[in-house]
């Protein structure tokens, strides 16, 4: 029997304001636990929401980014259920009136090539607190600095169907919302998470199977591992005739299993109504027309652009546009007078193992053009080039005077190069021999041999001429 | 309309109310009593319907996003039941843990 | 607000005046709190002022759901006994800003649930009149508080008419603003869409002065509307000998008298109705169809509502805890602390509120209520639309202040007590009661409603009744 999955995911980003959803607490974390909390946040007696004009702006952005329908006219409504961090035993979201609806994002499958998975909705809610369980023995330790953090929801349509694919959909979605700069989109920081509904149906069925809930995911890695996991307990269950529950299971980075929660007999009825102490949502069409206007570039403009304007390739115009950060390097590298064809090699190479170090940018664009500009000039080798990289990320020194410094300016001068190809000579008889016998291949072999005595400063390009005459001696 | 004790218990456990096996009865009684008579509705004309009605503003006011909570004159440990090492502290979660 | 308050240097004397007057009326169960240290407090600091406010060392009596820093906030729940909260509602803010003295904090049905004040985890206040009454609710022991003298004004809060109709049994004035005239920053939830913070006061005068100090709009509040503070109107004055009233057209909608109405209410309408005759209004005839199914509505609206706002009483933040059994999870602290937490009609709301709300019923009751609610503002709309009156005047209660223990154990009949007032709040109108005199001693109240932020004619129509007709005179004599 073939099962086709299917997948749909509910991300949830942070929004990045300066103070949380409907209160004016700093919307900062790793402050001393409930020290950034307020009447409103606490859900303290006598306290109301107003909310927060940029929040609505960033959600405004980010569903423009995704293609989604703006409304007009939204409603928050109150989610209501009982849990230890959320303070006021309803969560403040919306419901069957969200900010906005429909939008889709391109993935590359790795199995179907490229396809569109569709935006259902994008709406805002507040955050929780956190419950931590290993603070205080026997108990649930509970901070509120979180609560009330601004959230855009965004749930896809049930389009994908493999975990593979829905990793693709993340990555594309990140993407997306990092260009938009509405978040920062950090699985590790808990700025982007990802709960993801899935079922199986026989393959070639539209109907879709009951569908379960896996949480508990904290990277993209895992959430693919989490839905592997669950796709197999799902056709396990099925293959012995037994149905799959609608339940939510944790997933468990440490053993790659899923396991469903502890039922919670009435976790399903969450009485949502608009909340009566915040009217309507209530944008003017020019307003949201702004926001689309004032949109960033988004990844796939970029990329077009990238492709168009540097004449790069398909392949390094989407390696290059995955981190905003890092195109944004390139163009500068660019516009300090590098070629591209130079410069994206550098980029995706050096920069990019760099910066996924965490290290950021430890030399500036201009510097790393005039660096590739030696190269370009022959002032330099490509080789040795990379340890003047190294030299200039911890010196302010210029790549030509790191370059002497290091003494790795390249000899082309035929007097230093023709003692070194005689000794070379000297001390390689038997190949000579066979080089003059007709194995012309160790050309390569004697230009290796002076390199090497040089200590990477011979010119390659101005060896070979060397070699070729003395050896034709 | 009645409303049975099933149902009252049902509700209550939405609520999180403890509700008493001996007060069950009365309960039940007098919610069915209640709902009956806000079931009074259902005796408006039908063809009357209107939108929702909406309290106060039409729109939303937005707050300008700066950072100004209202200061507390208490710290949270101070009016918490139960706080240790700057956080509120509740029982384990039960039922309610995940896994 | 006669005597000493408004002069300065007055606090301290004024204090202590209160104090006594405060311990003389222990016996009505009035007051929740307060004490002659914070009274003394108060009124050294209104003393120090730079200048005498508005209110200067006007003692205050507030009800329980509105917060303050320096007393408990128990809303009479033994949910939230000992509660301090950390900040103040902006009507405190603004009452001490405008120089009052915050005296007391009142008795009042829990959280606001109730038409009696029986409802009170901390026993029930008695009428000021006849002790075996009740003062009406829910914020009776404001009301009675003013009625005894003890406090010239006091703050109470509406959801379902919880001024209006304790004003009337009580005997004094009582007066609701439109939905978000006052601020709700800081007064306990109860039905968010209809609270409202609203004023007791022995004189309609009194009462405007607090209600110009504490309305205006408040951006702490998303329902707060954007409209100025209430300013006195100039009174009603006849230009050249012609009667005050002369123009005004008032309603008297006849859902509102109906044949089987007490007949000391009924005598006490006539005899208001004839001195607004000789003030000079005209009176007309008017209907409020839907105003029949206001209690109803009300009765969805407010629990549903109701049922989200005390969902935050979970032993958690604040107040105190119960876990059963002892040893229990979250789920045994939140049922045992709000299964004890919580009185006998609290808890009844919370689960109507959630019955209504639940799986499958959300728009056969609550929409429906939604729904109905809008056709009841209509009414409204229409009587003060084009070509209609300028006012509404009906009786506040349908009868006097009934005996303590009445209606305790039939619910629905206590709403009813409320048939008068509750679409007025559903509809979010400005409206007052006023003495209007009284039946075998026992004080009967004259309801005026107005338009949408039609406060200030309000009252200049209500002081014109007010000095027209006896508040005190038995009108079956």
């Amino acid at each position: 029997m073939t099962w086709e999955i299917v997948i749909g995911l509910e991300v949830h980003v942070q929004l990045e304001t300066r103070s949380k959803m409907f209160c004016g607490c700093a919307n900062t974390f790793g402050a001393p636990p409930n020290t950034n909390v307020c009447p409103v946040c606490l859900g303290l007696p006598g306290a109301l929401p107003v909310p927060n004009a940029q929040a609505v702006k960033l959600g405004t952005q980010a569903a423009l980014a995704l293609g989604s329908t703006i409304h007009q006219r939204s409603v928050f409504a109150r989610k209501n259920y009982f849990y230890p961090d959320l303070p006021k035993g309803y969560q403040i979201s919306q419901f069957d009136q969200p900010l906005a609806t429909g939008g889709a994002v391109e993935v590359e499958s790795p199995e179907r090539g490229r396809i569109t998975i569709s935006i259902t909705r994008l709406h805002l809610e507040e955050d929780a607190g956190k419950s931590l369980h290993d603070r205080v023995p026997g108990k649930t330790a509970v901070d509120l600095n979180r609560a009330g953090a601004p959230l855009a929801e965004i749930v896809s349509g049930p389009d994908m169907r493999s975990p593979a694919e829905a990793r693709a959909y993340l990555v594309a979605l990140k993407q997306i919302l990092m260009y938009a700069r509405v978040s920062e989109c950090s699985m590790e920081k808990g700025s982007l998470r990802v709960d993801a509904n899935m079922s199986i149906r026989r393959a070639g069925e539209s109907k879709l199977g009951t569908k379960t809930e896996v949480k508990n995911m904290n990277s993209f890695a895992n959430v693919e591992r989490a839905l592997e996991a669950e796709y197999q307990r799902q056709v396990g269950l099925v293959d012995v005739g037994k149905p799959v529950q609608q339940v939510t299971l944790l997933f468990n980075a440490a053993t790659g299993t899923v396991k469903p929660m502890r039922s919670k007999e009435e976790s399903h009825d969450y009485r949502y109504f608009p909340d009566p102490d915040l009217p309507p949502l209530v944008l003017a069409p020019a307003w949201i027309n702004e926001q689309r206007v004032s949109l960033p570039e988004l990844p796939e403009a970029r990329r077009q652009r990238m492709m168009a304007g540097y004449g790069l390739s398909a392949y390094h115009a989407q390696e290059l546009t995955l981190e905003k950060a890092l195109a944004d390097y390139f163009e500068t590298v660019v516009k300090a007078k590098a070629e591209p064809a130079r410069a994206v090699g550098w980029v995706l190479r050096d920069v990019t193992a760099g910066f996924h170090e965490g290290g950021g940018f430890p030399v500036s664009a201009e510097r790393l053009a005039e660096l590739i500009g030696l190269v370009k000039d022959g002032v330099v080798s490509d080789q040795a080039a990379r340890r003047v990289y190294a030299g200039m990320a911890s010196s302010s020194e210029s790549a030509r005077g790191i370059a002497d410094q290091l003494g790795l300016v390249q000899v082309g001068d035929s007097d230093t190069l023709g003692k070194w190809v005689d000794e070379v000579i000297a001390a390689s008889p038997g190949e000579v021999a066979r080089y003059k016998g007709g194995d012309a291949k160790l050309i390569g072999f004697f230009v290796g041999q002076v390199m090497k005595k040089s200590g990477g400063k011979a010119d390659p390009k101005k060896v070979q001429p060397v070699l070729i005459e003395r050896l034709g001696d | 309309m009645s409303i049975g004790k099933d149902e009252v218990i049902h509700i209550a456990r939405l609520a999180e109310l403890a509700v008493s096996e001996q007060e069950l009865p009365k309960l039940a009684e007098q919610l069915g009593r209640i709902v009956s008579f806000v079931e009074e509705l259902n005796q408006a004309p039908a063809e009357e319907t209107a939108p929702a009605y909406l309290a106060g503003p039409a729109t939303t006011p937005l707050r300008p996003d700066e950072v100004n909570p209202v200061p507390l004159s208490r710290s949270p440990a101070e009016i918490a039941p139960a706080f240790v090492d700057g956080f509120f502290v509740v029982p384990r979660l039960g039922a309610m843990e995940e896994a | 607000m006669s005597g000493e308050a408004g002069k300065r240097g007055s606090g301290e004397a004024m204090a202590r005046e209160t104090g006594a007057r405060l311990k003389g009326a222990e016996s009505l169960n009035a007051v929740l709190d307060w004490s002659q240290e914070i009274l003394d407090a108060e009124g050294a600091r209104v003393d120090a002022m730079k200048a005498p406010g508005v209110l200067h060392a006007v003692p205050v009596a507030l009800k329980d759901n509105i917060v303050t820093i320096e007393q408990p906030s128990t809303c009479a729940s033994r949910i939230l006994e000992g509660y301090r909260s950390p900040f103040n509602a902006t009507v405190v803010n603004r009452l001490r800003a405008a120089g009052a003295i915050i005296a007391a904090k009142a008795n009042m049905d829990e959280f606001a649930m109730g038409s009696s004040t029986e409802h009170s985890a901390y026993g029930r206040v008695k009428h000021p009149l006849d002790p075996t009454r009740v003062p009406g609710g829910s914020s009776g022991g404001s009301a009675a508080l003013v009625a005894a003298g003890v406090v010239p004004v006091a703050l109470g809060s509406e959801t379902g008419g919880s001024v209006r109709q304790p004003a009337s049994f009580c005997g004094v004035v009582g007066v609701k603003p439109s939905y978000g005239r006052v601020s709700r920053y800081g007064l306990v939830a109860f039905g968010s869409s209809l609270d409202c913070i609203s004023v007791f006061g022995r004189t309609v005068e009194d009462a405007t002065r607090v209600l110009s100090v504490i309305s205006g709009h408040d951006p702490l509040e998303a329902t707060s509307v954007d409209q100025p503070a209430i300013t006195p109107a100039p009174a009603f004055a006849g230009a050249q000998g012609r009667p005050p009233l002369q123009g005004i057209k008032i309603g008297l909608p006849r859902e509102y008298l109906p044949a089987d109405l007490h007949p000391g209410v009924r005598a006490a309408m006539d005899r208001s109705i004839a001195a607004l005759k000789d003030l000079g209004a005209e009176l007309r005839d008017v209907s409020l169809p839907h105003s029949r199914y206001a209690v109803p509505t009300y009765y969805i609206v407010a629990p549903a509502e109701a049922a989200a706002n005390l969902a935050r009483f979970d032993g958690v933040r604040y107040g105190p805890r119960h876990i059963e059994p002892a040893d229990g999870d979250v789920r045994a602290l939140y049922r045992a602390t709000r299964g004890k937490g919580f009185g006998p009609e609290v808890r009844r709301r919370i689960l109507v509120g959630t019955y209504v709300l639940s799986s499958g019923y959300y728009d056969a009751y609550y929409g429906k209520a939604q729904r109905m609610r809008a056709l009841i503002a209509d009414d409204f709309t229409r009587a003060f639309g084009p070509g209609g009156v300028d006012f509404l005047f009906t009786p506040t209660t349908p009868t006097p202040a009934f005996v303590a223990g009445e209606k305790s154990e039939d619910p629905v009949a206590m709403y009813l007590a409320d048939i008068f007032v509750c679409a007025v709040s559903l509809a979010g109108l400005p409206a007052l009661s006023i003495p209007i005199g009284r039946d075998q001693g026992l004080p009967i109240g004259g309801q005026v409603i107005a338009p949408y932020f039609a406060e200030p004619r309000m009252l200049a129509v209500a002081a014109a009744l007010e000095s027209a007709v006896s508040a005190t005179a038995e009108v079956r004599s």
